[in-house]
Order: structure tokens, then sequence, then C-alpha cells
């Protein structure tokens, strides 16, 4: 629930956050610029929106920064876990990256399931679990064949959506 | 009565075998999804969008609203059943709902919970069915300015108002109009913001933003923060309601669709204030011998109002969408989203010109309240076996199901590397406590708003004094001002007597 007074996480973080929504805010800034203003009737062009919302967001950004180094963000939830745990984010991270470098190389059923191993090693790590053997990777992959290959087949054969294949078959 | 015909007509449609099996395995797959931690409605709306380019229209919408309103059956379960609650709409069922299954009432919680969502979602589909074709007749005389105010309205509502931070939902919102301004403008056809990559001449997919705020950020948060955490599971009771039970839960359900109905109606949705409302009234309200129930052993009315105030304000909140063209919330962010696949835009000309869609779609209410009502109560037990998956396999499940939805939409690879950079985005808003929905909200409403302003300036000749001319449009922007000033002023007030 809602907690009032200063943030239980670092306001050195929150201040970052203030700090990448400015740079963000002169970035559209930046765009704003480039696109031309031929208004027509309006009287205001395609330019006008990119401006406005760059300049919001740079106020937001500046009021996030204030915000942070005067003490921290108000009413933040509490947090469970303080110590992000990265090497399962980074199994994560991988899952994903891979399968969106590879889907359409080796296509979207073993893709996915290789996205699902990966995936699933790294929440278990986070879990402290340690069986992360040869056993429960072929456990994993099975399971995430078994997930990935109906829904294929579910997308393609009943609802003619085009997913990637490893062969022409249309069933792998 | 012409709407009675017009309903009857709804029923025909939505009541073809195909389109009840739709409807049905809408509501199972919604009851999953809001059973299952760590995947919402918006989410699961999101990841199935690729079926709007195959399935026809009536079809989709009737098995998206099933997929709506089974998450809110589906929601309270692990609410009452877990001691972490899922989305903020189940928050406050959690608070007296896990309390009253800690002392063995877990099947009365459910039973009452089950039920009053069916009595507060019939009464409201029946508010739909008499109010929204007199709004969607009122609102054809509305013009640009008036359309735009409206939609200031609703981004105000959305970012200012709901969240725990005004600073940290305007953030929010203006980030998710600068997502909308991706891509083409649609006035004039010129592009913005594509830095040159052809996939991003479309703009950015909405089912991008809500699978990675959502489905990514969520996977992400858990490897990182959520490891550890210890999940208890309450037990299952026999899922009934005594003699008792009944008296003080009938009230309360229709106190609850009281006080959701109306704050569905308004383009100001969000179903934190009408069920925290409803909790406060219900336990302001309750006899002095059950008084002491409330967070000691679970009293079976504050679990009763707030989830019947719950699902009133999620199926009135279909007036404004269907009428208005406005979503106030994620959910109803994406089925605008789903609409637009089509090429139609909701708004007054939806009664006129997609009459029959409108009204198999309401007739599909009535029809997936009593689905639901039928699986989750017999049924329960069925879905409590969801909470058993592990939680490795289930996040790692999801991301197969984000991807076939990143994918499906445009079959390009591009959106997948995209769905991770937004997954990052949406886990540092997570972190920071930033709201989602003004993203959502701002990035599909914003290139509308877009629109309407620049017509409403053109149709003032060049000028903006058009939006301070229309007394409809000043009467809104006045509501605007009031809306972001009133609450600073009570609080500087309060503090100084302080």
């Amino acid at each position: 629930m809602r907690q009032h007074g200063p943030a239980t996480h670092s306001p050195r973080l929150q201040l970052w956050v203030g700090i990448g929504v400015v740079l963000a805010a002169l970035g559209l800034a930046a765009g704003a610029y480039t696109i031309p203003s031929a208004s027509g009737y309006a009287g205001i062009g395609p330019n006008f929106l990119p401006w406005v919302v760059s300049l919001a967001l740079l106020a937001c950004g500046a009021a996030l920064v204030v915000k942070a180094s005067r003490g921290g963000f108000q009413n933040m939830d509490d947090h469970s876990g303080e110590h992000p745990y990265w090497q399962g984010f980074a199994w994560l991270s991988a899952a994903l990256l891979l399968n969106a470098a590879l889907i359409t190389v080796i296509g979207f059923i073993v893709s996915c399931a290789l996205c699902f191993v990966l995936a699933a090693r790294g929440m278990r790590l986070a879990e402290g679990k340690s069986a992360t053997g040869l056993a429960s990777v072929a456990r994993d992959a099975l399971v995430g064949l078994l997930i990935a290959a109906p829904v294929y087949w579910a997308f393609t054969k009943f609802l003619g959506i085009n997913l990637p294949g490893l062969t022409q078959s249309g069933w792998l | 009565m012409e709407v009675w015909d017009l309903l009857l007509q709804g029923f025909a449609t939505a009541g073809t075998p195909v389109n009840l099996l739709w409807a049905f395995v809408g509501c199972a797959l919604g009851t999953a999804v809001g059973v299952l931690p760590g995947i919402g409605p918006a989410t699961a709306v999101a990841m199935l969008l690729p079926i709007t380019t195959q399935v026809e229209a009536t079809a989709s919408m009737i098995f998206f609203a099933g997929i709506y309103y089974g998450a809110m059956y589906g929601g309270s379960t692990t609410s009452i059943l877990l001691n972490t609650p899922g989305e903020t709409a189940t928050m406050v069922t959690a608070m007296e709902g896990n309390r009253m299954a800690k002392s063995g009432r877990a099947g009365a919680a459910l039973a009452t919970a089950a039920i009053g969502s069916f009595v507060a979602g019939s009464i409201a589909t029946v508010l739909v069915t008499l109010f929204a074709p007199v709004v969607a007749e009122f609102a054809v005389t509305l013009g640009p300015p008036e359309y735009f105010m409206l939609m200031v309205l609703a981004f105000t509502t959305v970012s200012a108002v709901l969240g725990q931070s005004t600073v940290r939902g305007l953030t929010a919102l203006f980030a998710g109009l600068a997502l909308g301004l991706v891509g083409m403008d649609q006035i004039t056809g010129q592009v913005r913001y594509t830095a040159g990559v052809p996939e991003l001449l479309d703009g950015v997919e909405i089912v991008l933003v809500a699978v990675g705020l959502f489905a990514v950020a969520e996977a992400m948060h858990a490897v990182l923060f959520e490891g550890r955490a210890v999940e208890s599971e309450n037990r299952l009771s026999r899922v009934t309601m005594s003699l008792s039970d009944w008296k003080r839960s009938l009230p309360a359900w229709l106190r609850g669709t009281a006080i959701g109905a109306p704050f569905g109606c308004i383009p100001a949705g969000g179903t934190e204030i009408p069920t925290f409302l409803s909790y406060a009234a219900e336990k302001k309200l309750a006899k002095s011998e059950h008084k002491a129930e409330f967070g000691t052993r679970g009293a079976i009315e504050g679990v009763a109002g707030p989830e019947a105030a719950n699902n009133a304000t999620v199926t009135a909140a279909m007036i404004p969408l269907l009428t208005l063209g406005i979503p106030t919330s994620n959910t109803t962010a994406i089925l605008l989203g789903a609409f637009q696949n089509y090429g139609i835009q909701p708004g007054p000309q939806l009664f006129s010109n997609s009459a029959s869609l409108v009204w198999a779609l309401i007739a599909s209410l009535y029809i997936g309240n009593v689905m639901l009502l039928v699986l989750n109560l017999p049924l329960v037990g069925l879905w409590v076996k969801l909470l058993k998956v592990p939680k490795p396999q289930l996040y790692a499940g999801i991301m197969i199901f984000a991807t076939v939805g990143a994918y499906g939409m445009r079959q390009s690879a591009f959106d997948l590397f995209l769905l991770y950079g937004i997954g990052i985005l949406g886990l540092v808003m997570r972190r920071f406590n930033f709201p989602t929905a003004p993203v959502l909200v701002g990035m599909i409403l914003g290139p509308l708003a877009e629109a309407q302003m620049r017509n409403a300036i053109s149709i003032g000749e060049g000028s903006a004094l058009i939006f301070f001319q229309r007394p409809m449009s000043l009467a809104i922007m006045g509501l605007v001002v009031l809306i972001l000033t009133v609450p600073r002023v009570l609080k500087w007030h309060s503090e100084r007597l302080r």
C-alpha cells in the first residue's frame, strides 16, 4: 500500500530518472525543430504538438530532478527486495534479444522454445534454486516446445496469422 | 421501445453458436489471465490484437469484451487466495478478502465477490443499454472544440488525479503522447520521429507498447526483485454463503454498484477511487457487531461492496468508450485500438453506422455475465489450480505469448527489439512508481486529440479563441481547471489549519 514520507530507495537513482526525462525532452525538441510548420487553415502545423510535448516533458523532467534532489519522490509504494538480481536479468534479456535476432532464422517454434529455456533459467536462478542442470534444461526445452508448437499451429492454421517457420511446410 | 428491438437484434447476433463460442472462450481466457499473476486483461487483449487482421469485427469485439470482464472476476480470486494482490482494481478486495480467507471463510468471500460482480455487472449493463444511445445522440451535437476539450479532460483525470503523483502522471502522459507522435501526421502526412526506420512510418504498434509495458516489464521486475518473495496461499473452503452473508452482502452490492457506475460513465475512469469509496462507505455503515471484523477477521461487506463497485465501473466505462471514443483505462484504451484496426472509430456515429456490432457487443455483456457466474462459482476450484503454476514457467510462457502479439501484428523482427526497449522503459516506470495508464491513453488518444485540435482551430479561422467561444467547450475547460486546482487548494488550506 501507499507509504507517505520519503521514499525507501535512493534519491540518487531518482535523480537519474529525472535527468533521463530531461534528455528525452531535449531529444524530442531537437526532432520538433526539424519538422516543417506548413500550417494551412489550422494556423498550427504538424510541428505544434511535438513542441508542446517536448516543453511539457522538459518541465516534468525538471520537476522530477527538483523532487529527487529534495529528499526524493513522494508517495512511493513499498518495495519488495532492494537488491536487484542482475544475473537473472541478463538471462531474461538474452532470452528476449536472441528471440528477436533468431526468429526469422530458426523459425517461431525453436526460437520461442529457446526463449522459454533462457527466461525460465533466469527466473529459477532468481528464486535461488540450484535446479539448473541438464535435466532441468531439457525439461524446460520440452515444455517450451509444447507451448510454442500449439501456439504456432493455432495462430497460423486457424487464425491465418503469419509467423515465421523453419521450413515451408507450415508445421515447423 | 426502439432500444429493446435493437437489443433483441443484438442478442440474435451475439447468440449465434460461433459468437457464443467466442464469448465463452473470451470469458474463460479472461478468468484465467485474471487468476494468473503477472498478466492482466490489458496484456491479454493486447497480445491477441493480431487476430483483428483475420477475425470478423463483431466476433473479436465479443471475444475481447469477454476477456475484459473475465479478468475482473478472476482477479478477485487471486487477491482473496494469495497474499499478493494482482491489479490495483482488486487491491481493496484483497484487504478484507484475504483476512476472511485466513480465518477460513475463503469460500464465502469468493462467492460474494462472484455474485456481487454479476449483480453489479448486470445492472451496469442495463445502464449501458439505456444511456449509451442517449449519450450518443447528445454527442452528435459536439464539434471538434468540444471533443478536444473532452479529451483534455480524460488526459487530466487519467494522469493528474488518479495516480499518486501529478508530476509522474503527467510525465507518463507526455511520454505516451510522444510515442503517439511517431509516424505520419494524420492531417498533412508529414513524417515525424521515425529516425529513418521504415517500420516506424506506420507509428508504434499499440500491442508493442502494451505488451512491453506490462508483460515484459513485469517479468523483468520479477526476475530482478521478486525472486525471493514468499507467497502464501490460503486454503479454499466450500464456496457458499449463509443467510446472514446474503443479508449483509446484498445492500453492499447495491451500494457498490451505485458508487461505481457513475465513475465509469464520466470520462475519468480508473477503478481505484470508486472501490476505495465503496470500502469506506461499507466500513462506516456496518452494524456495530460487524464493525470489529473490518481489518481483523475480514468483513464480508468489505469484499462485496468494492467488488461490485469495481465491476460497475468497468462496465459503465463502455459508455464513454462507445459513445465518445474516449478510453479511461488501459484495457479500454486497447479496445479502442482494436476498433481502430477495423477502421472503426468509436463515437456517436458508431450507433448509426455500426449498429449491429454495438448491439451485439452490448448483448454479449449480458451473456458474458451469466457465463462468468457459472465459470466462477461451481468451477472456482479449477481456476485455483492455475495458482500452482511455478513462476519460472509462468513468466517464460508469457514471453512466448508476448512474442506472438508483438511479431504477429506486422511480421517484423524489428518490433521484437523495440519490445525489449519498451520493456526496459516499463521496468523503470514500475520501479519508480510512474503510472502506465496515461502512457497508453496518451498514445492512442493523442493523435485523435491533435486532429480535433487542428480542426477546431481551422473552424476558428486560425484562432484558439474558438475554445472559449463555445459554451460546452468553455464549461469542460473550467472543469479541467477545477480538477487541477481544487485538490491543491484544499491541501494548502488543511495544512494552514494545522
